[in-house]
């Protein structure tokens, strides 16, 4: 196994692999108050079936090795702080995307004293992934449509 | 169904007292109506009847049930937070959904040499609700582990209030994903309790099927937890595949891979097809060829295997005492599971699963799952030789209508009760009690004595939800 190790430049090199696109995305996720429905999904897409590291996409353990700050559920007023936390931990430039209905403010719940949401009247909002729940791959091509943007 | 008994203060805790003596069991507590004018209630479950006991809360403190029922802890300290009651003989009270920056107000003192906290959460490293731990540790033993969850709290049972009994269903449906159709049916079977219907043959073999089709992706999603939460990926990523092709069955065959929307007040309004049921029969079935594979292979996982015995131990007795329901409390040696004995869904003969060493530890819970999944093929495979019909609800002899039902159905997770007090066609109150709201104490308790590095591994060996704890 070390031997492999030592010799998969060259393996890689030889065999002429596969390297995806030449961009990437590092996606911290932060549940603001979801049903778990699009965490279950977002957690799918690292599956083998939609294996989104492919495409250059991880989901990464802190918002400081974060590009994008994916955030689902309506915003309940315990999860506006550690969320606003977790932005402020980002290096710049940052993105943030409202994953599913809730955070784009289209839920069942209207405007309750228990919510600080929708997402957009606390952090600006540069991606929209609609559904409850998106399915991985509505999930995967919102994100990947972003990562092909110009800017 | 569940006739509201008035008791007096003086009467109230002679009456649990009673009925715990003749074998009854607890089964949820919730404050009714407005503070001062409303009522405290507590749900008292036997195979033959549940009974609601309720007392006015005009006088303050309230006596607590905590002395007689140490599972009613939580829902004390809800009832607090959220509905301004107080509670003598609970003390210290501490808090539950109210957030204070004050730790003496919601966490356990544990003081000593060498001990000191960890804290984890709200937000964790990987795709996962939002909660926090508070690790209470001498090296990397836990003495003591505090779960402070309700950071999801979203106000759905307030939320509920006033809306006719239709389209309430969609606040417990939102409740949680995973949980969709076990929450949606414990509601559903609440409102037809109260209607006094019954559901015919055809509903309740739909209804069946999707119980199931949840608990499969759900037990499959779980199997791979636990292998993640030991770092055993060709694990994690097999029964990740095999929990999608379950979803995937769910979209194919109801339009949605939690099953949303297949749950409805006294109707189905999911059917199949002839070709349809064939064609999820056979994908089942090829799903389980593949299951059982899969679980074969994770036998000869040495790595995995030599993590799971003897960690994050729930014994038959804490079990009982801390009201543990589920595959939690199956594997733990307590035969108990509302499928066996309904008489509202399809499981005629269903026995509980039940190990030969129900040792209450991260492997039994992990066999028993498999052991579920087992079951579950069975029942689906059964079920599915049919063509699945709408069904409806009609009215049921002998039962009268009442302003308050009680739905209690077997989720992944374990038991899940409904309560719906109803003003005319319309909800005066919803309470949801899921599996994982009974079974957080078991797990924080379970998790004591154990090692820091092992947590995420108990933790998954319960996988309990956040989101219908919160609400």
């Amino acid at each position: 196994m070390f031997v492999l190790l030592r010799q998969l430049a060259t393996i890689r090199h030889d065999a002429a692999l596969p390297r995806g696109r030449p961009l990437s995305l590092a996606i911290r996720h932060v549940d603001a108050g979801s049903c778990n429905g699009c965490e279950h999904e977002l957690g799918a897409t690292t599956n083998p079936f939609h294996d989104i590291q492919r495409h250059g996409l991880d989901i990464v353990a802190s918002p400081r090795h974060a590009d994008i700050l994916l955030v689902t559920g309506a915003v309940t007023t315990r999860m506006a702080a550690p969320l606003l936390t977790a932005y402020h931990a980002m290096p710049e430039p940052r993105l943030v995307a409202a994953l599913g209905d809730c955070a784009l403010g289209h839920n069942i719940l209207g405007e309750r004293a228990e919510l600080a949401g929708p997402l957009e009247a606390l952090l600006p909002v540069d991606l929209r992934i609609p559904g409850c729940p998106p399915t991985p791959d509505e999930i995967a091509h919102h994100i990947l449509a972003a990562l092909a943007r110009p800017d | 169904m569940s006739a509201v008994e008035q008791v007096t203060p003086q009467a109230f805790i002679a009456t649990i007292e009673a009925a715990l003596a003749a074998g009854e069991r607890f089964g949820g507590a919730w404050a009714s109506g407005q503070g001062g004018e409303g009522s405290w209630r507590v749900l008292l479950v036997s195979p033959e009847r549940t009974r609601v006991i309720s007392r006015s809360d005009a006088d303050r403190p309230l006596e607590s049930i905590t002395g007689l029922i140490e599972a009613a802890d939580w829902d004390e300290r809800e009832a607090h937070d959220l509905y301004g009651l107080n509670f003598s003989g609970h003390s210290p009270l501490r808090a539950l959904a109210n957030h204070t920056d004050d730790a003496h107000r919601w966490m356990t003192p544990v003081s000593g040499d060498g001990v000191h906290q960890v804290a984890v959460g709200p937000i964790h490293a990987g795709v996962i609700e939002s909660g926090h731990f508070r690790f209470h540790v001498v090296g990397e033993r836990i003495l003591a582990m505090d779960p402070r969850l309700f950071y999801k709290h979203r106000g759905l049972e307030r939320a509920a209030e006033g809306h006719d009994v239709e389209s309430a269903l969609r606040y417990a449906q939102r409740a949680c994903a995973a949980c969709a159709v076990a929450n949606t049916l414990a509601y559903a079977q609440a409102v037809e309790g109260a209607y006094a219907l019954e559901p015919n043959r055809e509903l309740r073999a739909a209804r069946t099927v999707l119980l199931e089709l949840e608990r499969l992706y759900n037990h499959l999603h779980d199997i791979g937890a636990i292998c993640a939460g030991v770092g055993f990926a060709p694990g994690a990523m097999a029964f990740a595949a095999l929990k999608d092709r379950a979803q995937q069955i769910n979209a194919q065959a109801f339009g949605h891979r939690f099953l949303f929307n297949t749950i409805a007040v006294a109707r189905s309004p999911v059917r199949l097809e002839r070709s349809a049921s064939d064609a999820t029969r056979a994908a089942v079935n090829e799903l389980h060829t593949d299951t059982a594979a899969a679980w074969r292979d994770l036998q000869f996982a040495g790595s995995v295997q030599a993590r799971l015995d003897g960690v994050g131990v729930l014994g038959r007795d804490d079990a009982l005492r801390l009201g543990a329901v589920g595959p939690a409390a199956r594997a733990a040696g307590i035969a108990e599971d509302l499928r066996s004995g309904d008489r509202l869904l399809a499981y005629d003969g269903f026995t509980p699963a039940a190990l030969q060493d129900p040792s209450g530890d991260v492997g039994a819970r992990l066999r028993l799952r498999a052991l579920e999944l087992e079951h579950t093929y069975e029942m689906l495979e059964q079920q599915l030789e049919r063509p699945l019909n709408a069904g409806a609800a009609t009215a049921a002899e002998h039962e009268q209508p009442d302003s308050l039902g009680v739905g209690r159905v077997e989720s992944s997770r374990g038991a899940t009760t409904c309560i719906v007090e109803l003003a005319g066609t319309r909800v005066a109150r919803l309470h949801l009690r899921t599996a994982s709201y009974a079974n957080w104490p078991a797990l924080a308790h379970a998790t004591a004595n154990n090692l820091l590095p092992d947590f995420p591994l108990i933790n998954k060996s319960f996988e309990l939800c956040y989101a219908c704890v919160d609400r």
